[in-house]
């Protein structure tokens, strides 16, 4: 008799999600699919609301990364304005934009991924967390925590506190930045620089002990999409979108991202309250595609700062032409680190930043918008429509972790097919082998909206259904053990 | 003294901002330093590294009376969740940054954590009262 396996919650993501594995009648799996379960609706509830507003609303979408959100508002309220805006308010999101990806890789690598990878996909769940890492390699742990912390202290500087930040709006920002801010994120700097160099070092031997991951966590061609800058660079804030297939081919160049509803299309599937979207001349699902750390490296030509160059040039050896192992997202996450360090470091000796004038002001010039920037998981797209007074009359948000939704999909798949063996014994699933799925997914750092957790519960569950639909196991870990 | 006063809570529900309100009361005059958190996360425990004192307060539905309490300490490394826990930051100051302080945690009884700002009456009553309990711990008693 067939049968599904559920896992929920999944864990050690961000949000709320499970996996639903179905099995045939000779208890071989059939399919696997990753469905998110939450839903929040910030599409709608801006409606009515003045555009001024939308930066801080909209960095309610999520507590992990809503200075994303909040570039991305604030450029569609610069193109509402029709406004340039000054040089310093630009190279302060940009500042904020590096922290934020620095301390939202640092998240994902450290705390939620190197429990994996330093004490093995197989290790007892209850040690699979930090405090394992704590007994394991307590300077390790260390040093990403102080990397979180030291991007988390360069948003509270300049935005004024770590989460949700509201410090900048259509045409510019509120404060200007100072010579103490400056000193002190100059004074993380060696320490920052000295721990992603290590953590990369590591992170290279260590990923490559994981051959049979790294072959079938979500390893199949498809195209990559990101941002670029006019070089060609890799580019986090404002440019133009490039994608690549999974030889490096460029399949379309110079992309507008303001343009993007031109190009992208969005499909939607029965078992997912997320998107599906895809690259419209190639239609769905042919056209889906990767976004994030991964695309990112495999669609830049260079990372335009010199350790991260060196790195990159690296990392490309990887693949032909372009790297379609999803495991490979943790190593260009490490890679993106040290690029974002060297750019912090960097722009403390931008003359920009200390400028004066950090507000355009305009009153509203046009009735439709769209604000893209690079978010820690990938490009990220707000798209508003106003009416004459300025209220929304409607919004659309096309997020990262959307953009990854099939690809995470297939990763489950893939995995569940070469991984999920019943026991011979027990004809149960051993837990190593769920955790590989959660880890396909992990690979990914979805972002679920993470600013929503239910009290006490963790998100990922696990479903086996049977070939009559019948559902034969749950699997849900208990509150004291949920982030196992 | 080097003392840390850390208020955990979400002032947008009710009384879960109850421990913000008390760090409010408390103000400049406490002489400690004060940090309001929506959650406790593992970097707090880097901040907290040279403290001598550190207090923990948070808004709790299941308890009835206000209590101010050591940090016990688990004897096995705890699990994380989602949702850390005072003793978690603790054990992570410890053992990764030297952490060598005093922790308590101050617990204050709640009842409604409904979207909205503003505490109720009761909850508004034991942040008074948790606030002059810090102040005489911290060596300025009230009144």
């Amino acid at each position: 008799m067939s049968r599904t396996v559920l896992i929920q919650p999944v864990t050690r993501i961000e949000g709320h999600a499970k996996i639903s594995i179905q099995l045939d009648d000779a208890g071989q799996v059939e399919s696997a699919r990753f469905h998110v379960t939450e839903f929040r609706g910030f599409e709608k509830l801006c409606e009515g609301r003045p555009f001024q507003e939308m930066p801080g609303l909209m960095s309610r979408v999520c507590g992990i990364c809503p200075v994303s959100h909040v570039l991305a508002s604030s450029k569609a309220g610069d193109m509402l304005l029709g406004v340039e805006i000054p040089p310093a308010a630009e190279q302060q999101r940009r500042l904020m934009n590096y922290a934020q990806i620095l301390q939202s890789h640092a998240l994902s690598f450290f705390h939620l991924s190197s429990p994996d990878l330093l004490l093995g996909m197989d290790a007892p769940p209850g040690q699979r967390n930090i405090f394992g890492l704590l007994q394991h390699d307590a300077d390790f742990l260390r040093r990403g925590i102080r990397l979180r912390q030291f991007g988390q202290r360069v948003i509270e500087l300049v935005g004024g506190k770590k989460i949700h930040p509201g410090w900048s709006g259509p045409g510019g920002v509120q404060r200007r930045f100072t010579s103490a801010q400056r000193d002190e994120i100059l004074g993380w700097i060696p320490e920052a620089a000295e721990s992603v160099s290590l953590a990369l070092e590591r992170g290279k031997r260590v990923l490559d002990s994981f051959r049979p991951e790294i072959e079938f966590l979500g390893n199949f061609p498809s195209l990559f999409l990101g941002t670029v800058n006019e070089l060609g660079g890799l580019e986090y804030y404002d440019g133009l979108i490039r994608i690549v297939d999974g030889r490096g081919n460029s399949i379309a160049e110079n992309l507008d991202p303001k343009r993007y509803a031109t190009f992208l299309g969005e499909a939607s599937e029965d078992f997912s309250f997320v998107k599906f979207p895809y690259y419209q001349p190639f239609g769905y699902p042919q056209g889906h595609y990767r976004v994030g750390p991964l695309a990112r490296l495999n669609v830049a030509a260079f990372a335009g700062t010199p350790r991260a160059d060196c790195e990159l040039r690296e990392f490309k050896q990887r693949g032909a032409g372009a790297v379609c192992e999803s495991f490979h997202y943790h190593l260009a996450r490490l890679i993106e680190m040290l690029h974002c360090v060297e750019r912090i470091e960097e722009l403390m000796a931008h003359r920009d930043l200390f400028e004066e004038t950090i507000q355009a002001h305009a009153s509203l010039n046009r009735r439709e918008c769209v604000g893209s920037c690079e978010a820690p998981r990938g490009t990220l797209f707000h798209h508003y429509w106003v009416d004459p007074d300025g209220l929304m009359t409607r919004a659309n948000l096309l997020i990262a972790t959307a953009q990854n939704n099939r690809a995470m999909n297939l990763a489950v798949d893939q995995a569940a097919r070469r991984f999920l063996k019943p026991s011979s014994a027990s004809g149960e699933f051993e837990e190593g082998m769920l955790n590989r799925l959660e880890a396909a997914i992990r690979c990914y750092d979805p972002c679920l909206s993470c600013s929503t957790h239910a009290l006490g519960h963790m998100p990922v569950v696990v479903e086996v259904f049977a070939a009559n639909g019948d559902l034969v196991r749950r699997i849900a870990r208990p509150p004291d053990s949920q982030n196992a | 003294m080097r003392t840390v006063l850390i208020a955990c809570g979400n002032c947008l529900r009710g009384d879960d901002g109850a421990a913000h309100r008390v760090l409010h009361l408390l103000g400049p005059q406490s002489g400690a330093e004060l940090r309001s958190v929506q959650q406790l996360l593992p970097e707090l425990a880097g901040e907290i590294a040279g403290a001598e004192l550190v207090v923990f307060l948070d808004a709790a539905i299941d308890c009835d009376g206000l209590s101010v309490e050591a940090v016990r300490e688990p004897e096995a490394p705890p699990a994380l969740t989602h949702i850390s826990r005072p003793s978690e930051i603790v054990v992570l100051s410890r053992a990764l940054f030297g952490f060598k302080g005093l922790a308590f945690q101050c617990r204050i009884p709640v009842g409604n954590l409904s979207t909205g700002e503003g505490l109720s009456p009761s909850a508004e009553g034991f942040a008074g009262e948790a606030a002059r309990i810090l102040l005489d711990l911290l060596g300025h008693p009230a009144g």
